[in-house]
């Protein structure tokens, strides 16, 4: 077979074997061994996916299509499209995948629903590999739902506990209205092109270059509207994708998604499905004109900087990791919106990494703080910052992977994540050189949120691993060791990835980088050759005396720097009070008009049908009267008219003479009447 | 009005009066007198008919015989029966006399309505048949036919008259330790 | 003259009273009271229609038997109700009611 036939097929095994386990495992398979079959079909996955990667990387896109059905005239094709994103995005859904499911095979150890686990799991990674090599934006939406789904299953996993259950609600119903949005922007799009097909619409010669916007009005083949359905469809995407990226305003589903398990989080909520939003976005780019792209990139340096002030002061580990997660995909937006769409997906790929690290080292401290807790019998929060400390000594490799991963965050040099967060920084620099001043704000507000990304960041590294451990109890230390050897493997082949040398040859400029040189940013952005020397520089020197006054303050002294209870600290505690908000102003006023509605139908509708009951039963007793008097009467009148009738005749056998005589006469007297007064006779 | 006709209403009025008293009182003593009241009257209407002989012998033999016959056995049966008569009682009297009425009336009406129908006044043999006149001897007339018309039905009629009477003596007789 | 008509009307009426009589009383005495009357009506009419027979005397004749033969008639009744009160222990014709069915 030709090697460009096999391709195709490599990249379809590579979604369906994990489709295969989540059947094995859901239905067919025993506990026992449901965990080995997920892991099996993950590892064949991945291997798929470095083939096809390998294969497809700067050697031109593959675009396979086969027909679906027909509704009346139009007809619907399923395929898939293989391009530079798609193959990165493949590779590196696959690998991180892989690499928690090895994580969670310790994690999740003797939970009694693993076989649940594992099929939840694996539906979750079939739908997001199907996501990113889908052809047409019908495909990709299905996915894209299936994705949502899974993540509802898998926040909801320990059913019985309430709050998961409320966090799981939440996420899917906000999940489904950005879908709203998105479904807007599908049949904006549908009804201007009669095709959904990425490579028709966006490739190079589509539908969509070639339509005209001129005097305010989209002229396309199928269609003549108005300019503003062009804006419309361009926020229905944004609007899908603010959801399943957890921006504002539909960003509180994420910290509260925090309930499921740590390795689920690590991998939907860090690393794969909120990247989903970016790589929408990047996928319809050629949509967005100057007034969306404004917008995506307020929009995100806005949820970065609320993001990082929440993080500052919250307590719960995996919660400052949400909110963290939240604001660096802020800044993906952020370089979506200013054009440079190959920075937010280098961004996209840095952050899956050392995200996904930092979760899978806090899941080891907290399932370690959980064991010890519950051998002392300690009533406190194992998740909770304050209780922790001086892990460092207990559990060392943990300890430098996750140092790895905050630096990576924090954007120092040496590491991925400088690159990446500098392409956006640097970039966003020059793009504002051009435009107003409140554009001008824009990078100045990313470089205050990376400080405040720092900050947070060192928080979390020092209270935990440094100072003294805050749960009192004989030899407390000697509970906590180092994490199981299949939680620290994965760990480690994160660290190393989250180093400078995957991705570029020079640790200091971005501009090198091998995945940067295949996306051309849309604007052509000019390099202004001082900001790419002044602004690591200035970055870097105060992220480094930022996490030494971070030190200062929480290995050494131990005091809380922030007063608890000014209102700074609160509304910042509180996420700006959004949740807040939202439960006044939607959930109040619809669980008070679905109790109204309740009561109607109670009341109105069971009040009906009572009434329809009870004029059946009235009904009913009326002809049972009516039988009883009139028809019952019937009969006893007709038995009392014999009785009657019977007794009048027995009265004439009476043995009174004088009667008989009377009779007699009687007779005579008839007789005489009749032949007297009768001519018959 | 001739003297004749006087006679004839005072006559008829009388019997009408007792009979009809007769037939009303409850008592039976007193209903056997007036009984007694009506022959007289009966016997009175035979002599304006001129049959002077019939009357005397319903006097004789009716009143004086019939009539005292029914008292004595009325008066000399026993006690209880004497008690029982007295107590005749009245309870379903009034009702029960009303179809007796009725029929009383109907007949009458319809002998009434006979009569005039038959124009009884006008048959031949009684218009011009011939009338016996006052000053017949009824007597002798009745002796003649006796013994000569009507020889069969008398001596008929004293057969009879004696099984009548071993019939009654019989009847009567008191039994003695049957 | 008297007319024959009066005569019959008023032994019609005589007749009726008797019958009357024999409908009503409760008294059997009484009951042959009524009889009598009915046989006194009778021989009214014989009497009043032998008038114009002077050759057989026929009406007359025919009274005098009826006499007879009534006379005879109540003394046998009058002993049978002597018969039916020793049986009956009374004189109510409608206590006297075996030869019902």
């Amino acid at each position: 077979m030709e090697q460009h036939d096999i391709i195709p097929v490599v990249s379809l095994l590579a979604v369906l074997m994990p489709l295969l386990s989540f059947v094995l495992c859901m239905f067919f398979v025993p506990k026992s061994i449901s965990g080995k079959v997920a892991v099996s079909s993950i590892a064949v996955s991945f291997i798929a996916s470095c083939f096809v990667f390998f294969k497809i990387w700067n050697a031109g896109n593959i675009h396979i299509q086969h027909h679906w059905f027909t509704l009346g005239q139009t007809s619907w094709d399923v395929g898939l499209l293989l391009n530079n994103l798609s193959a990165l995005m493949i590779l590196l859904v696959s690998g991180i995948a892989f690499l928690v499911h090895i994580y969670s095979l310790a994690y999740m150890k003797g939970d009694e629903n693993i076989d649940r686990y594992w099929g939840y799991l694996s539906l979750f990674c079939s739908s997001m590999l199907g996501l990113v090599i889908a052809d047409n934006l019908l495909l990709i939406y299905i996915f894209w739902e299936l994705v949502g789904f899974s993540s509802y299953l898998l926040i909801g996993f320990w059913r019985t506990r309430d709050a998961a259950v409320q966090a799981n609600k939440k996420a899917f119903i906000m999940n489904r209205l950005g879908d709203l949005g998105f479904l807007l922007a599908l049949m904006i799009l549908y009804s201007q092109f009669g095709t959904l097909d990425i490579e028709k619409l966006f490739g190079d010669g589509g539908l969509f270059h070639l339509s005209q916007f001129t005097s305010g009005e989209w002229i396309a083949p199928l269609g003549h509207i108005s300019y503003v359905w062009l804006l419309v469809c361009g926020f229905g995407f944004v609007f899908g994708a603010l959801a399943k990226s957890a921006q504002f305003p539909l960003h509180t589903w994420l910290p509260d998604a925090m309930e499921g398990p740590t390795a689920v989080s690590s991998l939907i909520h860090a690393a794969t499905m909120v990247a989903a939003g970016v790589f929408l976005l990047v996928r319809v780019s050629p949509i967005f004109d100057s007034t969306v792209l404004i917008t995506i990139a307020v929009i995100g340096i806005f949820t970065a900087f609320m993001a990082s002030t929440i993080a500052l002061v919250q307590n719960d580990i995996k919660r400052i990791l949400a909110y963290s997660t939240i604001s660096q995909l802020g800044f993906m937006m952020l370089a979506i919106g200013i054009g440079n769409n190959g920075a937010a997906i280098f961004h996209l790929a840095t952050h899956a990494f050392f995200k996904c690290l930092l979760f899978l080292c806090a899941g080891s401290v907290i399932h370690e703080m959980h064991y010890a807790k519950n051998k002392l019998d300690a009533d406190c929060d194992h998740q909770d910052i304050r209780n922790m400390g001086g892990l460092r000594k207990m559990m060392p490799l943990t300890f430098v992977t996750m140092v790895i991963a905050a630096l990576a965050l924090c954007g120092i040099p040496l590491t991925s994540g400088y690159l990446s967060k500098d392409a956006i920084l640097i970039s966003s620099f020059e793009w504002a050189t051009t435009r107003s001043f409140a554009a001008k704000l824009i990078p100045y507000l990313a470089m205050l949120t990376s400080w405040l990304t720092t900050f947070y960041i060192a928080r979390l590294i020092f209270k935990v691993f440094y100072g003294e451990l805050r749960i009192q109890g004989d030899k407390t230390e000697r509970l906590i060791h180092e994490a199981p050897r299949f939680m620290l493997m994965p760990q480690l082949f994160l660290a190393v990835c989250s180093a400078f040398f995957l991705f570029s040859v020079n640790p200091l400029s971005y501009e090198n980088t091998w995945l940067l040189k295949v996306f051309p940013g849309s604007v052509a952005l000019e390099r202004i050759h001082s900001y790419h020397t002044v602004i690591p520089a200035l970055l870097n020197l105060f992220a480094v005396l930022i996490i030494y006054f971070a030190y200062i303050q929480y290995a050494r002294k131990e005091k809380a720097m922030f007063r608890e209870n000014t209102w700074l600290y609160n509304f910042a505690l509180n996420g700006w009070y959004f949740d807040e908000f939202y439960h006044q102003a939607i959930v109040r006023p619809v669980t008070y008009v679905s109790k109204f509605s309740f009561s109607i139908d109670r009341k109105v509708i069971d009040g009906l049908v009572d009434i329809v009951g009870k004029s059946g039963v009235l009904l009913s007793s009326i002809a049972g009267w009516l039988d009883r008097k009139l028809i019952d009467g019937f009969v006893n009148l007709a038995g009392r008219a014999a009785a009657g009738l019977g007794n009048f005749f027995r009265s004439f056998q009476s043995g009174r003479i004088q009667y008989y005589l009377a009779v007699m006469i009687f007779v005579v007297l008839t007789f005489f009447v009749l032949r007297y007064f009768s001519p018959a006779i | 009005m001739t003297p004749e006709q006087i006679i004839f209403y005072v006559f008829a009025a009388l019997v009408i009066i007792s009979a009809l008293l007769a037939v009303v009182v409850k008592s039976l003593v007193r209903s056997i007198f007036l009984f007694f009241v009506t022959l007289f009257a009966v016997a009175g209407l035979f002599v304006l008919s001129l049959g002077d002989f019939v009357a005397v012998t319903q006097i004789i033999v009716y009143v004086g015989g019939v009539l005292v016959l029914m008292l004595f056995a009325f008066m000399l049966s026993s006690k209880e029966l004497l008690n029982t008569l007295e107590l005749v009682k009245t309870r379903y009297s009034a009702v029960q006399n009303i179809p007796a009425i009725v029929l009383s009336l109907a007949l009458f009406f319809i002998l009434v309505f006979a009569l005039v129908k038959s124009n009884v006044n006008q048959l031949d043999w009684i218009n011009g048949g011939n009338h016996l006149s006052v000053s017949d001897n009824t007597v002798q007339i009745i002796g003649i036919n006796l013994m000569t018309n009507y020889l069969f039905p008398f001596e008929v009629a004293s057969v009879f008259l004696m099984m009548a009477l071993i019939g009654a003596a019989h009847l009567a007789r008191k039994d003695k330790a049957e | 003259m008297i007319p024959l008509s009066n005569f019959m009307m008023l032994s019609a009426a005589l007749f009726v009273i008797g019958l009357y009589a024999v409908l009503v009383k409760r008294n059997v005495i009484q009951l042959l009271i009524g009889i009598e009357f009915m046989i006194n009506a009778a021989l009214i009419n014989f009497v009043a229609a032998g008038k114009s027979d002077k050759n057989y005397m026929g009406g007359q004749m025919t009274a005098l038997f009826t006499i007879v033969i009534a006379a005879a008639s109540v003394a046998v009744a009058l002993a049978i109700i002597l018969n039916v009160y020793k049986y009956y222990k009374s004189i109510d014709p409608d206590k006297l009611n075996k030869l019902r069915d």
